[in-house]
């Protein structure tokens, strides 16, 4: 398998990406149908101790902090599903004072009860904290490694509890231990060789899938997109070639879902959708309490996509694709009515 | 021989029982139902979406005159998840009929046979029909019975993979030691993967992908609805047996005037 990710991955001409768009069309279609599963994130805080370079809410930069308290959790989460959502994906900087595990773990619970589909996007964690965050009704985590390359790892990491290369490379597998359905994983596409990168990710879903045969595994493409601070990306990759790795991965793992955000344009969302790509975010702000107010503070990446939901739906039904908006249930979960999961 | 499919205390006339995920909309759903002629369809509890009407599987076949709903309790990694499923599923739409599926790993969605049978053994115990997609084990097949399903299901191949009737000669064997209808489910391509699999004794066959992902599914769920019925007919009519060497319409040694053996 990994042999035919190498190859697919070489600089590709036109007429072999489109060969390859084919497949990828053809292979989406059979194992998804004709069908796009949607999220949308919640940005809960964006305090953070960390340095990461590439990052908009980086300790050093000027950017007003906050952090959402319960109610305003509350009302995000009423508003987000006011637009249709079932699946919801809760995000934070790293350990702080303000947002540590224990607020998360709040959030969490509080959108189990309205929502079926709950997964985080925060800091890496031990096992017994990726369980509670089961037990309070969590499905799912989604981690990058950001890269897989150690020495630009330590680089870009300037300081904080991520520059932890391994603590964060077995995060999901802590994950999956602790019981949770799915892992997300990804490499923000330009901080170093895209093709080694996407090879490291890939033999990194193989160790899982041996490991924690149970475990639903997915895959992002984040891409580096301008932010405050000025960084530039090193391996800047351009939309054909990001178009390359999606159609690739899906060619060699039919069955693996594949997201794309917000990040990218909307030119760029309605071609990919369905070929390749099975899961998309929609309507995001990626601001603390981007859905009820506009936007004080910047977000951690530019939301290149502004559309609404319902006109990016419109867009996917003209596409004959169905958006789905409900593709889990919380019975699964057998959370009761406090919200504790209970064993049947 | 009898015409009808019985399964618990109803008896269908169709033998194509469909699948409801994914269609590119509810309306190329429920065209590719009426078309299918099918009186039996499964719908995944998960789809089940009592705050949004537009999205709710189950409404838009209910809405449907002469079609019975099987939920199936598809996203359970475990007889404990199905069982709750399973419940709450009867509890929504009112129908005795259960699908189990548990496929414990999200990416090849192949059965899990020792909760399979656990899922089953409850959930029959309770009063609902029965029905368990399952690996083709002619043994498992027969657990399943004995504890009280109205048919089994063994997959001819994966889901979504339209690899066809892999599985071909363990089905065969299922077939012939069943007591209750065996409905192939899973894996089935052309509408000819689904006549053989009537051609074989099968009682049914279930479909999903390659109607609802075809480029025109209501077209290829009535081709699919002839394929059965084809082979419902060949079936009913009496295959001739196979023979390695030809045999002539007229033997050569006629002109010796004895009697065939």
């Amino acid at each position: 398998m990994s042999a035919d990710l190498a190859c697919l991955m070489k600089p590709a001409g036109g007429p072999q990406l489109e060969a390859m768009a084919r497949r990828a069309l053809a292979l989406t279609r059979a194992h998804f149908g004709n069908t796009i599963s949607l999220y949308a994130p919640l940005y809960l805080s964006n305090h953070c101790p960390g340095g990461c370079a590439y990052c908009g809410f980086a300790s050093d930069r000027k950017q007003p902090r906050r952090h959402l308290n319960p109610e305003a959790i509350e009302a995000e989460l009423d508003a987000i599903h006011a637009l249709g959502f079932d699946e919801v994906l809760l995000l934070t900087g790293d350990r702080t004072v303000q947002a540590g595990y224990d607020y998360l773990l709040d959030g969490v619970a509080r959108a189990a009860k309205r929502f079926h589909v709950v997964t985080v996007e925060s800091f890496a964690m031990t096992e017994a904290e990726y369980r509670g965050l089961v037990e309070a009704g969590c499905t799912g985590v989604t981690l990058y490694q950001e890269t897989y390359d150690p020495g630009v790892y330590e680089r870009l990491h300037r300081w904080g509890p991520k520059r932890d290369y391994a603590f964060r490379r077995e995060a999901p597998a802590r994950a999956l231990a602790a019981g949770m359905r799915t892992v997300g994983l990804g490499v923000l596409l330009g901080l170093a060789d895209p093709a080694v990168e996407m090879m490291a990710l890939d033999q990194h879903l193989d160790e899982l899938e041996k490991r924690y045969w149970r475990g639903g595994l997915s895959v992002s493409f984040p891409r580096m997109r301008p932010q405050q601070g000025g960084f530039e990306p090193a391996f800047p990759v351009s939309d054909a070639f990001l178009a390359q790795l999606v159609f690739a991965f899906r060619i060699c793992r039919p069955e693996v879902p594949l997201v794309l955000s917000t990040r990218e344009s909307a030119a760029f969302r309605d071609g990919m959708a369905g070929v390749g790509i099975s899961k998309m975010s929609a309507g995001s702000r990626t601001t603390v309490g981007g859905y009820r107010a506009p936007a004080e503070t910047g977000g951690q990446f530019e939301v290149s996509d502004d559309r609404d939901v319902e006109t990016f739906c419109a867009m996917l039904r003209a596409k004959g694709l169905e958006p789905v908006f409900k593709n889990g249930d919380r019975v699964f979960l057998a959370l009761d009515e406090a919200g504790t999961r209970s064993v049947c | 021989m009898e015409t009808s499919l019985i399964l618990g205390d109803h008896a269908f006339e169709s033998r194509l029982i469909l699948g409801t995920g994914k269609y590119s909309d509810a309306d190329a759903l429920r065209r590719s139902v009426v078309a299918a002629g099918a009186q039996l369809v499964t719908v995944a509890l998960r789809r089940f979406n009592r705050e949004r009407p537009e999205e709710d599987l189950s409404a838009v076949l209910a809405s449907l005159p002469g079609v019975t709903l099987m939920p199936n309790t598809s996203g359970a990694r475990d007889a404990a998840e199905a069982v709750r499923a399973a419940r709450l599923a009867r509890d929504l739409c009112g129908s005795r009929f259960v699908k189990v599926e548990i496929h414990p790993n999200p990416h090849h969605l192949l059965p899990d046979p020792i909760e399979t049978y656990e899922a089953a053994r409850i959930l029959a115990r309770e009063g609902f029909w029965v029905m368990p997609y399952m690996p083709a084990d002619p043994v498992l097949a027969k657990r399943l019975e004995e504890v009280g399903c109205v048919s089994v299901m063994p997959l001819g191949s994966a889901i979504g993979s339209g690899q066809g009737l892999r599985t071909f000669d363990m089905i065969q064997r299922i077939v012939k030691d069943s007591r209750v209808p065996v409905i192939v489910d899973a894996g089935l391509r052309a509408p000819s993967d689904a006549a053989a699999a009537m051609e074989l004794g099968c009682a049914a066959v279930l479909v999903n992908s390659a109607i609802a992902a075809a480029a025109d599914p209501p077209r290829m769920a009535a081709a699919f609805a002839a394929a059965v019925r084809a082979g419902q007919e060949a079936r009913q009519a009496g295959l001739m047996n196979r023979s390695e060497e030809a045999v002539a319409t007229s033997p050569l040694t006629a002109f010796l005037g004895q009697a065939r053996p």
